[in-house]
């Protein structure tokens, strides 16, 4: 996503994670299910206010990539949040500087 | 060899390939979740446009557009869009949930469809009415199984 | 009674020349698009992994990558498109799976990396890619012509079940159809891939197994001479096409 904005702009923003989600209807070789394991959630958050969300279900494609948009508001930042399956939890956050 | 023991031993060899759960849900069962979603609404055709490409070389990852008319006002704007898929073991694929902060209702994301299908998008905007677009696929395999 | 001495047929695509073609071209608009995009193409977080432990110190010297090579974009431009090679002081050949693993145990004392696991699959990727747009450099020499020669009639021979040779569909018929799907001429241009069907990334042996598969034959072990010896022939025989890694195939 673009670091700097005018207020009022439309940013697109383009974030991928890497996780295999698995689907939980996969097989082994010798027959065994793959258990599921999947990103079930995923959070935009922009100074603090929730403006995106996600509920993932196990159709979704490994490394989910998602592509949204969101207005430039203020300056500050926005924090991207995913959660799934097995405690999985990860984020990453974005500086935005909006003039 | 005979021509008719290799043809044996091939499709005995696909047919172990295959899972023993049930494979593909039925439209049905993508028509129940479309109805969890609507409560008792109906769903009105347009304003939602779905993008899938027509033929897919391979299922696992699909590329996915979804648009909605709206000026995505704090008056009107889309509260949600949901994706669901008629011919994959589960129907729901992906829920987005939006506000008036959002720009624009466009997303694009990767999904995994099972066949050729039709696959359907439904979206509720702020004052609760449901509206509707779809896609259908054909969804090909690669040719050898693979490991 | 006559004697029939096997004819090793010269394949069609052998001599580098304007026909030769990339599966890349056979790939629908979308696919093309996820791997030219490094945002939307799935490899690139094998990329990733493979920079982070290309300075990762490991074994006993508590060496990197980095600590002999320095930076990759200069010290290994050009490497993944010379393999495979034939390595005369092992009296065998060599991928670049193999010769990562090789300066493992040799510089680094540190255990090799398991065949298609991730961390070798990373590096091999990461390695590969500082290639990317570089032209495949196998030539045929005195050290490599034995090995090249068996690839060659590996490449040629009926094997499994089906009772085909990789020849008959990747020589003959490349263009046509299979079950649906253009047969592609086979050439190991983006290697390693992610594979949309395997949903991960891996190696031209592991697509090979699956050919062999394909045939209903049993698939040559992973890191094994016959493996080695095709991917020798197929680079060779791919040699001057540009080195796409990492791709995405389908």
């Amino acid at each position: 996503m673009p670091t700097t904005a005018k207020k009022g702009e439309i940013l697109e923003i383009r974030i991928i994670v890497q996780h295999d989600m698995e689907s939980g209807f996969r097989h082994t070789e010798t027959g065994q299910r793959v258990p599921r394991d999947i990103i079930r959630d995923f959070l935009c958050v922009y100074n603090g206010v929730e403006v995106f969300r996600v509920e993932l279900h196990p159709a979704m494609g490994a490394n989910p990539l998602i592509i949204f948009s969101t207005v430039a508001t203020e300056s500050g930042t926005l924090e991207f949040k995913w959660s799934g399956d097995n405690g999985y939890a990860s984020s990453t956050s974005s500086k935005l500087t909006v003039t | 060899m005979s021509l008719t023991r290799r043809v044996f031993v091939i499709s005995a060899a696909a047919a172990s390939v295959l899972p023993a759960v049930k494979a593909f849900a039925t439209v049905d069962d993508a028509t129940q979740a479309v109805g969890k979603i609507l409560g008792n609404q109906k769903a009105k055709a347009g304003r939602v446009t779905l993008e899938i490409p027509p033929l897919v070389e391979n299922g696992n990852l699909v590329t996915m557009k979804v648009a909605v008319e709206s000026p995505m006002t704090q008056a009107d704007y889309v509260r949600a869009i949901h994706i669901v898929a008629e011919g994959n073991p589960l129907p729901n694929v992906v829920s987005f949930y939006l506000s008036h902060r959002a720009g624009l209702a466009a997303i694009t994301t990767r999904i995994r469809l099972g066949d050729s299908q039709r696959v359907r998008a439904i979206a509720q905007m702020s004052d609760g009415s449901f509206w509707q677009g779809d896609a259908a696929t054909l969804v090909t395999l690669a040719a050898c199984t693979e490991v | 009674m006559s004697v029939v001495v096997s004819v090793v047929t010269v394949s069609r695509a052998a001599s580098p020349g304007a026909e030769r073609q990339s599966s890349y071209a056979l790939m629908s608009a979308d696919t093309k698009a996820m791997q030219d995009d490094p945002l939307l193409n799935p490899a690139t977080f094998a990329v990733l992994d493979g920079q982070a432990l290309w300075q990762e110190s490991a074994g006993k010297k508590n060496r990197s990558c980095a600590t002999c090579h320095g930076d990759a974009s200069t010290s290994m431009k050009g490497v993944a498109a010379s393999f495979p090679k034939f390595n005369s002081a092992k009296g065998s050949l060599v991928n670049l799976e193999g010769q990562i693993n090789d300066c493992r145990v040799t510089h680094q004392e540190a255990a090799p990396l398991a065949f298609e696991s991730k961390p070798l699959l990373s590096l091999s990727t990461f390695v590969a890619t500082q290639s990317k747009g570089m032209p495949i450099t196998v030539e045929r020499n005195a050290a490599n012509a034995t090995s090249l020669d068996a690839g060659q009639h590996l490449f040629n021979q009926r094997m499994g079940q089906l009772n085909l040779s990789c020849a008959q569909c990747h020589a003959e018929r490349a263009g046509q159809k299979l079950a649906g799907n253009p047969i592609p001429q086979a050439h190991p241009t983006a290697y390693p891939i992610y594979r949309l069907e395997w949903q991960a990334v891996g190696s031209l042996q592991r697509r090979l197994r699956n050919c062999l598969t394909g045939v209903r034959a049993e698939p040559y072990a992973l890191g094994s001479k016959e493996l080695l010896e095709l991917e020798l022939f197929l680079a060779w025989r791919a040699r001057g096409m540009l080195l796409e890694t990492p791709g995405v195939r389908p």
